[in-house]
């Protein structure tokens, strides 16, 4: 096509019309980029566990098996029982009580660790990945799990020692490397001959057997291969079995929050981008009508006027997918890299699916847009198509121009006020566009300052910015000596606002399985910051306040009477407040000290005190003050509002925003670029007859500016009702219900910045087109045709 | 015509008392296209007199438009200077050019130039309301000089339904309402039937004689002959010739005489 008369006329249109060239370029590059990274993050999130468990090949059971009991030939004859697809085994398991090498103080010490004996990293079952580091490789060596549920106890850096206490000659292990295991097998990992050495002398011993299952979709389904895998050994021989189903669970509280929002934003991206490619293209080849009429003047067929149009779009449209497909494969690669860390399921990577679907899909799109119009320009002859590619249609929002006309506004404003109104569907489509921008706006900041409430309600870091604790080597709980030292330095301590003893202990109720977390206060607490969703604060002893995931699973509501048990014994109270609190993955109680006391006396002794401090004393500075008052005995805590998930979806939340408010003014852009086109002549004569450049700017942002804060008014409605669903929907797979305050986020001032956000995205757009208009010589647009 | 057509003199450099001041001054002025192309205009000297009816003459691509486009400062000159009521045009900023134009100069267009989807009264406005006049004001400049040209009738209308006659009445209308000293006319009567051209030519003579200045851009002999004191001839880009046709009355002396 190269020296053809097509691939001339291709060439001559690409280089002719190098703005709109580029701005299909443009939009296609940022409209497959952002539709790879939401599309992949949304297919990613959806189902991220499950991506990660059949890369990392996670074992449907683990079962812990006394060797004592079962043979190895017995244990690999499990392998090969029916249903059974891989099994790998034994590997040795120990639990160990670990202290931080050199490290003195309460922090030292470490929560027990279950270690497995590996003497590589993959295989059949649980292909465990590395994350930093390498594997172990001889006896002293530890890799340690990255999963946030071992990191949110053991946090240890590559070269850091542990002490395994308890343990003849307290032998020392080196963190050498560090891992994941989608199925959290195992807290850490040391090589087959060291987990005889780790093992107390007290600790029978254990061996892990990890199984994959033809058939493993459902709790029974699970239940019915342990079952087979227990009927082939011994009886007795296997002692403990976790479902991956458990994992997945506890995996899915971490994910769920992130897919609403996620979803939210791809579809408005999707919508966003189809609106706009067809938007530009099509108007793209509507704009070449003339010279498509030349064309078949001078003997293009209809074929070859076909030809030579959609190639024209295709040059840009091609270069620009391929671009915009890199841009989103680096940018979800990023996201989902950080994405893969938070949710602690291994590598995350954009899907093939993805990264083929979109850029087909967008070319097809192209194709469409380009097809349509250059085949009704084919079909017409060059005399009609000279004239439809002329000014909009005689008639077309000259009452728009008289109506405005008489506001009392400057002539350049109302001009370009009425302008909309020639080009109907340009503008609805623009509208469109604009409007899908300014809710991804509205959008994107509520979700901001709902998740900035979210974090502060989570941590009461407004309420209680100092907390103090023990740095004892032995126990956390403070005597009555240290009680008094602590409550003296508080006296004394300027700044001190209010303060209140605390002591975290762990209950159990019917209904749940394992240990949740119970909070008791000594003296007035409703200051604590703990945000209630209804009921009220604790009164009076036999009263607590429970989180909303407690109410949730436990099928309790406001006003009912429950009986916890802590510590073995029970502790009935009556439910009189629903919390904020997403500690415990969603389910916690608060009490008063009284309730504790009376229920388990033993329990009731502070291991914290929660401190809240005068208007402009700095947290930081008080903390030191104290710190030097009290000494090393005492640890104080700055409270933080840092949360990695939260600033990781705060960090999406801005990218998708920024790629689709950019979309949304590209197509602003190609709307003024095309009107400015059309009517080059018009600008000569505004300006042959005095209109300023200043005038003329002011002209062509008005062009657009009317349909952007139409837009935005239509946008922030929509905005907060988008706001208004996702939210809920994410504190709900987070197991948490929402204050009424914390969806209430959208005030006056900041209302009416939103509803200006369309116009902004508007004039943002024309910009470019308008300096343009003004800097064009009046002589050369009166020569224009 | 029965308006007041008179063209506004203040702050034109003092020329009211001097009328015989030249009101359009061009120095040596060359203009290029193309760095490397021919010139359109080629070391040009030209001087016009207020009240003068100057006709600027030439075949096509002879530099008569580009003339023309030079004293209504819609481009600039490559070298040269071009002074009008006293302003030195090449050296102002677009801003300045577009007041200028405003205060001082009404065009007048072959093909009209009118805005389609206006009115013939809102395109007969747009300048004066760009100038900053209130529509109220605007439009009782506009109805006179729509009356005066005889299509108030029209004033409603969209220039699509009015004749070439109309429109040109219209753009005239237009270009007079700011009170200009200056009056340019390109091709005014090209697009028009003979009939029509006669009285667009009448029209303009009358504007002239009211204290208008005018240069006129035209193909035709008979045009130049009938409505013009002094025909300037153009070729390539050079004037040829700088005639006085009328040699008598304070228009008549050829201001302008290449140097």
């Amino acid at each position: 096509m190269r020296g053809s008369p097509v691939g001339q006329a291709v060439r001559g249109g690409v280089a002719r019309r190098r703005v709109q060239t580029v701005v299909i370029g443009l939009v296609l590059l940022v409209s497959t980029g952002a539709s790879v990274l939401a599309l992949a993050l949304v297919v990613d999130s959806s189902a991220p566990f499950d991506h990660s468990f059949t890369a990392q090949r996670g074992a449907h059971l683990a079962a812990v098996v006394d060797p004592a009991r079962a043979t190895p030939a017995e244990l690999a004859a499990t392998g090969r029982r029916p249903g059974v697809t891989a099994a790998a085994g034994p590997f040795g398991e120990v639990t160990i009580a670990p202290q931080i090498a050199h490290v003195a103080g309460a922090n030292g010490f470490l929560p027990p660790m279950t270690l497995a004996g590996r003497a590589t990293a993959g295989g059949p079952v649980d292909d465990i990945v590395l994350q930093s580091g390498h594997w172990a490789q001889r006896p002293g060596q530890l890799v340690l799990a990255s999963n946030p549920s071992s990191n949110e106890q053991i946090g240890l850096p590559l070269g850091a020692k542990i002490t395994v206490t308890g343990v003849p000659g307290r032998p020392t292990l080196t963190v050498v490397g560090l891992a994941t295991s989608v199925t959290n097998s195992a807290d850490g990992w040391v090589v087959p001959g060291e987990v005889a050495r780790l093992r107390a002398p007290a600790e029978p011993a254990a061996v892990q057997m990890l199984y994959r299952f033809r058939s493993a979709g459902s709790a029974a389904a699970v239940r019915a291969d342990a079952a087979v895998v227990s009927a082939a050994l011994p009886a007795g021989a296997v002692t403990a079995v976790q479902s991956y189903l458990a994992v997945k669970m506890q995996e899915t509280s971490r994910i769920g929050p992130f897919v609403p929002f996620l979803v939210a934003f791809g579809v408005i991206g999707v919508i966003m981008s189809v609106l706009i490619v067809a938007n530009v293209v099509s108007a793209a080849v509507v704009a070449g009508y003339r010279r498509i009429g030349i064309l078949k003047s001078i003997g293009f067929t209809p074929a070859q006027v076909v030809a030579a149009y959609t190639g024209q779009i295709a040059v840009p449209a091609v270069a620009g997918v391929l671009g915009g497909l890199a841009l989103g494969l680096v940018l979800a690669t990023l996201l989902l890299k950080q994405a893969a860390n938070a949710y602690g399921v291994g590598a995350l990577g954009v899907p093939v699916s993805v990264g083929v679907t979109v850029p087909v899909a967008m070319l097809g799109l192209v194709g469409v847009a380009a097809l349509l119009p250059a085949a009704r320009a084919g079909r017409l002859s060059a005399v009609q198509a000279i004239a439809a590619g002329r000014a909009p249609l005689a008639g077309h929002g000259y009452a728009a121009h008289r109506v405005l006309g008489r506001l009392r506004l400057p002539r350049p404003v109302t001009i370009g006020l009425a302008a909309p109104f020639a080009r109907p569907a340009r503008t609805a489509v623009t509208l469109a566009a604009v409007l899908l921008g300014a809710v991804a706006v509205t959008f994107a900041v509520g979700l901001s300052s709902s998740l900035s409430r979210v974090v502060t309600g989570l941590s009461q870091a407004a309420a209680q910015p100092v907390q103090i604790g023990l740095s004892s080597q032995n126990t956390f709980i403070m005597d009555a000596a240290q009680q008094r030292t602590v409550v003296a330095a508080l006296r004394a301590q300027p700044g001190t606002r209010r303060y209140v003893a605390e002591t975290d202990q762990q209950f159990a109720v019917a209904g749940l399985t394992g240990q949740h977390p119970l909070t008791a206060f000594r003296g007035a607490s409703a200051w604590t910051g703990y945000p209630l969703i209804s009921g009220h604060w604790y009164t009076g002893p036999g009263q607590a306040d429970v989180s909303t995931g407690f109410l949730t699973l436990t099928g309790k509501a406001v006003g009912d009477t429950v009986t916890l048990s802590v510590g073995t014994r029970p502790m009935p109270v009556r439910i009189v407040g629903e919390t904020f609190a997403g500690q415990g993955r969603g389910v916690s109680v608060i009490t008063s000290w009284q309730t504790l006391d009376a229920a388990n006396p033993g329990l009731a002794q502070p291991d914290q005190y929660d401190v809240g401090l005068r208007a402009g004393t700095s947290p930081a500075a008080y903390s030191q003050a104290l710190g030097r008052t009290l000494g090393s005995r005492y640890m104080i805590f700055g409270n933080s509002r840092n949360s990695p998930v939260v600033t990781l979806m705060l960090g999406l939340i801005g990218t998708l925003t920024l790629l689709l408010a950019v979309v949304a003014g590209l197509g602003v852009l190609n709307t003024v670029v095309l009107n400015t086109r059309e009517r080059v002549h018009d600008l000569g004569v505004f300006k042959a007859v005095g209109m300023t450049p200043r005038q003329t700017i002011a002209m062509v942002i008005c062009w657009v500016a009317g349909t952007g804060l139409v837009a935005g008014l239509i946008a922030v409605p929509l905005g907060i009702a988008l706001h208004h669903a996702v939210l809920p929907e994410m504190a709900s797979s987070a197991n948490l219900g929402l204050p009424a305050s914390y969806l209430d986020v959208y005030h006056g001032a900041e209302l009416a910045g939103l509803a200006l956000a369309g116009m902004v995205i508007a004039v943002a757009g024309a910009l470019l087109p308008a300096g343009w208009a003004a800097r064009i010589r009046t002589a050369t647009a009166l020569r224009a045709e | 015509m029965n308006a007041d057509i008179t063209p506004d003199w203040s702050g034109g450099g003092g020329a009211a008392d001097q009328p015989a001041d030249p009101l359009i001054q061009l120095s040596d002025v060359t203009k290029r296209y193309e760095d490397d192309g021919q010139p359109a205009l080629q070391e040009v000297n030209l001087t016009v007199a207020q009240g003068e009816a100057v006709a600027i003459m030439g075949p096509s691509g002879s530099g008569k438009s580009t003339l023309l486009n030079l004293i209504a400062g819609l481009d600039r000159p490559t070298t040269g200077t071009v002074t009008v009521a006293g302003q030195r045009i090449d050296r102002l900023s677009e801003t300045g050019l577009a007041r200028f134009r405003r205060q001082r100069i009404g065009m007048i267009f072959q093909f009209f130039n009118l805005l389609d989807d206006l009115t013939v009264a809102d395109n007969v406005l747009l300048p004066a309301q760009l100038a900053g006049l209130s529509r109220r004001q605007a439009r009782v400049r506009a109805g006179e000089l729509l009356a005066a040209l005889g299509i108030e009738r029209h004033q409603d209308a969209y220039p699509g339904r009015l004749s070439g006659g109309e429109r040109q009445r219209v753009a005239i209308a237009r270009a007079l309402v700011n009170r200009p000293a200056l009056l340019l006319a390109d091709e005014p009567t090209g697009a028009l039937d003979t009939a029509n051209g006669e009285e667009i030519g009448t029209l303009l003579r009358d504007l002239n004689a009211s204290g208008h200045t005018l240069v006129l851009v035209t193909h035709n002999p008979d045009l130049a002959a009938h409505y013009a004191s002094r025909t300037v001839e153009i070729t390539d880009g050079r004037i040829l010739r700088n005639e006085n046709r009328h040699a008598a009355g304070q228009h008549a002396a050829p201001a302008g005489v290449p140097r």
